[in-house]
C-alpha cells in the first residue's frame, strides 16, 4: 500500500494551506473581513416595556384614562422600521431591520447588529416606509420575517395593500362601574400616518464589539390619548381604520410620538 | 528514513495544531452547518419530494427533520386512511376527514369508536401545512403534534399508541415495516414515525384551484354578483350613521384576510357567540389567559361552502345563519372581538348583499382538491 506516513504530510505547503482554509473559515464567523477595518459591531437590544401613566402595565389591566373611562387594553402591537443610532460626531447610524412590537408576547424585544462606538441617540419610524408599503405581497416574504404573511398576520390590510402600522385594541367603559363592553380599536396605517420617533441617551451607550447591550424602550400608552397638544375621548372617538379618510389615526399618531421614552 | 528531524518535528506540530483550529472552526462557525435532512429519522436514500407552491402563497416552512420524500408521502397517505388506528379498525383520520365534505365532518361533533362524541368540530384539512396552530384552540404547535392525540384519544380512535405501533409493525399487508424502511431508514415502527409520514402527505393537501385562484391567476372573471361580494367582503362594516367607519361592508378581510391566499390570520378570536364561557373556554384553555376566553382558531375560508356545519361546535348549518350571526353584531361578553359590531346594530348587510357575499364565498370552493386521486383512501 502506497500511504505516506502522517509526519510526512506536514509539509509547509500543506501548512500554509490550512492556515489560510482556517483564518477563511474564522472570517466566515465574523461579520467583516480582516482587510476591512470597519469594527466587527455588537448587539443592541430594546426590551419593550408597556406603561400606564408611567407605571408598568401589561394587556389585561384595567386603567383608568385622563376622562375617567376605565379602559383595558388587550392587543398592542406596532411596527417599527428605520432604526438609527447617532454617533458622537452626530452621524445616524442605520441599525437594524423592521420589527413588529407585540405586547401580548413574553419579553418583545429589538435585536440589533451595532457598529462599535458611542451613541447618544435613537430613532426610529412608527410604520413601514412608504417604499416598502406600496404594492407589497407579504407573501413574497419568509414566514419569519414580520412582514410575511405569517409575521403580519393581523397587520395587514389587503384593501389597500398595505400593513397596519399601529394596532390599539381593547375595552372600555365611560365609567369604572359599568362592565368594560365597548370596543376600543385604533388601527393606524397609510403612508401619511408614518412618524419618526427620536429618544436621546440620559448618557452615551458605549456599543462594544461582539458584546451585547440591554436598554429599555417603554411606551406609555396612556399618552396615545392625551397629549401636550391634543387629547382623544374613547367615547366620542372609539373606532379608527385609518382608511376611511378619518385624521383620528393621524392624531393617534402624533400623540404616540411621544409615548416613547429609553432607559 | 526517520523524519522526526527537529525541523519536521516542528512543522508537525504546527500542522497539528493548525488541524485543532480547523476542526474547531467547522464544528463551532453555525453558518458553516448546512441545511436540510438532519436528525436520526431522515433516510438519505428516499427520493425528495418536490413541493409546488402556488402564486401568491407564501413559503411553506417543513421542519428539517421531516423534509417531504415520496416514500414518505405515500406511507402518510396509507396511515392517514389506516383503519388499524383505532381500537375496532373501524376508523381511520380519514373517516372524520371525508374528501366528500371538503376533508371535514359533515356532524357538528365527530363520533368515536366507543360512541363517544367530541366538544368540537372536526376542521376541514386544506392547506393545513401554512397553519401556525393546530386545533380550534391551537394546543399543537406542530401538525406532527397535533397527528398523535385522535388516535389514542378514549373519545375518537380509542388506541393506545403502543398498540397502534404493534399492529403496523406486524402488518404484512400493506407491508408497514418496509414502507418505513423506505421512508425513514428504519423498521422500527414508532408513533413519532408515524405522525411524521401522515404529516408529510398533509403537507401535500394544497388546494389552490378554486375559482378565486383562477381569477387571481387571470384564468378566468368572476361574475358582476360574485365581484360584488368580494367587495363587500372587504368593505369595513355596519352603517355609517351607527359604526364609525362603517361602510356596509362585510368586514370579512380583518380575520379571514386574502394575504397568502389563505383566508385566515391565524389568529384565536371570540367572534361572538356567546356571553360565557364555562362550557368550553377555547384558547384560554391551553395559554391560561382571561383574555383567551372564548377565543378560537380563525378557520380558512377555503372550500367553505363543503365544510358545514361552522363554528367550533357546529352549531350553524348553513352559511345563511353564519352570515346572520356576524350581521347581528354578535353577542357581547368580556372578550368579545372588537371587529364585532355588537354596539352598534351589526354590520347592516341587507339581502342583496348578504347574496352576493354568498356568491363570492362560493368561489372559494375547490372541487378538483377533494377529488384528487392522491388524496383518497389508497386501501
Amino acid at each position: 500500500m502506497n500511504c505516506r506516513p502522517f509526519n510526512q504530510i506536514n509539509t509547509p505547503r500543506s501548512a500554509a494551506v490550512l492556515v489560510v482554509f482556517s483564518f477563511l473559515l474564522l472570517q466566515g464567523c465574523t461579520q467583516t473581513w480582516w482587510w476591512n477595518n470597519d469594527p466587527i459591531p455588537g448587539t443592541l437590544r430594546f426590551d419593550a416595556q408597556l406603561e400606564w401613566n408611567a407605571d408598568s402595565a401589561a394587556l389585561g389591566d384595567v386603567t383608568v384614562d385622563h376622562l375617567g373611562h376605565a379602559i383595558r387594553l388587550d392587543n398592542v402591537q406596532m411596527y417599527i422600521s428605520e432604526m438609527e443610532l447617532r454617533s458622537e460626531a452626530g452621524d445616524w447610524q442605520p441599525v437594524g431591520d423592521i420589527a413588529l412590537l407585540d405586547f401580548s408576547v413574553l419579553n418583545p424585544r429589538i435585536l440589533a447588529p451595532v457598529p462599535a462606538g458611542v451613541y447618544d441617540a435613537v430613532r426610529f419610524g412608527m410604520g413601514i416606509p412608504a417604499e416598502i408599503n406600496a404594492d407589497t405581497d407579504p407573501a413574497s416574504y419568509p414566514n419569519d420575517h414580520p412582514l410575511s404573511v405569517l409575521g403580519s398576520a393581523g397587520m395587514f390590510w389587503t384593501w389597500s395593500s398595505g400593513y397596519v402600522f399601529v394596532k390599539y385594541e381593547g375595552k372600555f367603559a365611560e365609567d369604572s362601574e359599568q362592565p368594560l363592553l365597548n370596543p376600543l380599536s385604533y388601527h393606524c396605517g397609510t403612508d401619511s400616518s408614518f412618524r419618526t420617533v427620536t429618544l436621546e441617551f440620559a448618557e452615551p451607550i458605549f456599543i462594544q464589539s461582539r458584546q451585547l447591550t440591554v436598554h429599555e424602550l417603554v411606551f406609555d400608552a396612556a399618552k396615545a390619548l392625551i397629549g401636550g397638544e391634543d387629547s382623544i375621548d374613547v367615547v366620542t372617538d372609539p373606532v379608527t381604520h385609518n382608511g376611511s379618510g378619518t385624521t383620528l389615526g393621524g392624531r393617534i399618531m402624533d400623540l404616540m410620538d411621544d409615548a416613547w421614552s429609553i432607559r | 528514513m526517520n523524519a522526526a528531524t527537529p525541523r519536521f518535528r516542528s512543522h508537525a506540530r504546527f500542522s497539528g495544531f493548525l488541524w485543532a483550529l480547523f476542526l474547531i472552526c467547522l464544528t463551532s462557525c453555525e453558518r458553516c452547518q448546512e441545511p436540510g435532512c438532519v436528525g436520526a429519522d431522515c433516510n438519505p436514500e428516499a427520493t425528495p419530494y418536490v413541493l409546488e407552491i402556488p402564486p401568491f402563497f407564501p413559503p411553506m416552512d417543513i421542519p428539517a427533520d421531516n423534509p417531504l420524500t415520496v416514500e414518505g408521502v405515500h406511507l402518510g397517505r396509507m396511515l392517514f386512511w389506516e383503519k388499524s388506528l383505532s381500537d375496532d379498525g373501524s376508523m381511520s383520520c380519514g373517516s372524520c376527514h371525508l374528501p366528500e365534505h371538503g376533508f371535514s365532518d359533515p356532524n357538528a361533533y365527530s363520533t368515536g369508536i366507543t360512541g363517544a362524541q367530541g366538544i368540537r368540530n372536526a376542521m376541514a384539512i386544506i392547506n393545513i401545512g401554512w397553519a401556525t396552530h393546530y386545533f380550534w384552540d391551537g394546543r399543537a404547535s406542530t401538525l406532527e403534534e397535533q397527528i398523535l392525540e385522535p388516535v389514542s384519544h378514549p373519545d375518537e380512535m380509542a388506541l393506545p399508541w403502543s398498540e397502534a405501533v404493534a399492529r403496523l409493525q406486524a402488518a404484512e399487508a400493506p407491508n408497514y415495516t418496509q414502507l418505513f424502511l423506505e421512508s425513514f431508514g428504519t423498521s422500527t415502527i414508532t408513533a413519532e414515525l408515524t405522525s411524521k409520514a401522515i404529516a408529510q402527505f398533509l403537507r401535500t393537501m394544497i388546494s389552490a384551484d378554486s375559482k378565486f385562484d383562477q381569477w387571481r391567476r387571470g384564468e378566468t372573471s368572476l361574475s358582476d354578483e360574485e365581484f360584488a361580494g368580494y367587495e363587500i367582503f372587504l368593505r369595513e362594516g355596519g352603517d355609517p350613521e351607527t359604526t364609525p367607519g362603517g361602510q356596509f361592508g362585510g368586514d370579512c378581510f380583518h380575520c379571514h384576510g386574502e394575504a397568502g391566499l389563505q383566508f385566515s390570520d391565524y389568529l384565536f378570536r371570540n367572534n361572538g357567540l356567546d356571553g360565557s364561557f364555562e362550557a368550553d373556554a377555547g384558547r384560554a384553555g391551553v395559554t391560561g389567559m382571561p383574555l383567551d376566553s372564548g377565543r378560537f382558531k380563525t378557520p380558512t375560508l377555503r372550500n367553505i361552502t363543503l365544510t358545514a356545519p361552522y363554528m367550533h361546535d357546529g352549531r350553524f348549518n348553513t352559511l345563511e345563519e353564519v352570515l346572520d350571526h356576524y350581521n347581528s353584531g354578535g353577542v357581547p361578553s368580556a372578550t368579545i372581538d372588537p371587529f364585532m359590531k355588537y354596539t352598534t346594530g351589526g354590520l347592516a348587510l341587507n339581502p342583496a348583499q348578504k347574496t352576493q357575499l354568498l356568491a363570492f364565498l362560493e368561489t372559494l370552493t375547490d372541487t378538483s382538491f377533494i377529488a384528487a386521486s392522491q388524496f383518497q383512501d389508497p386501501h
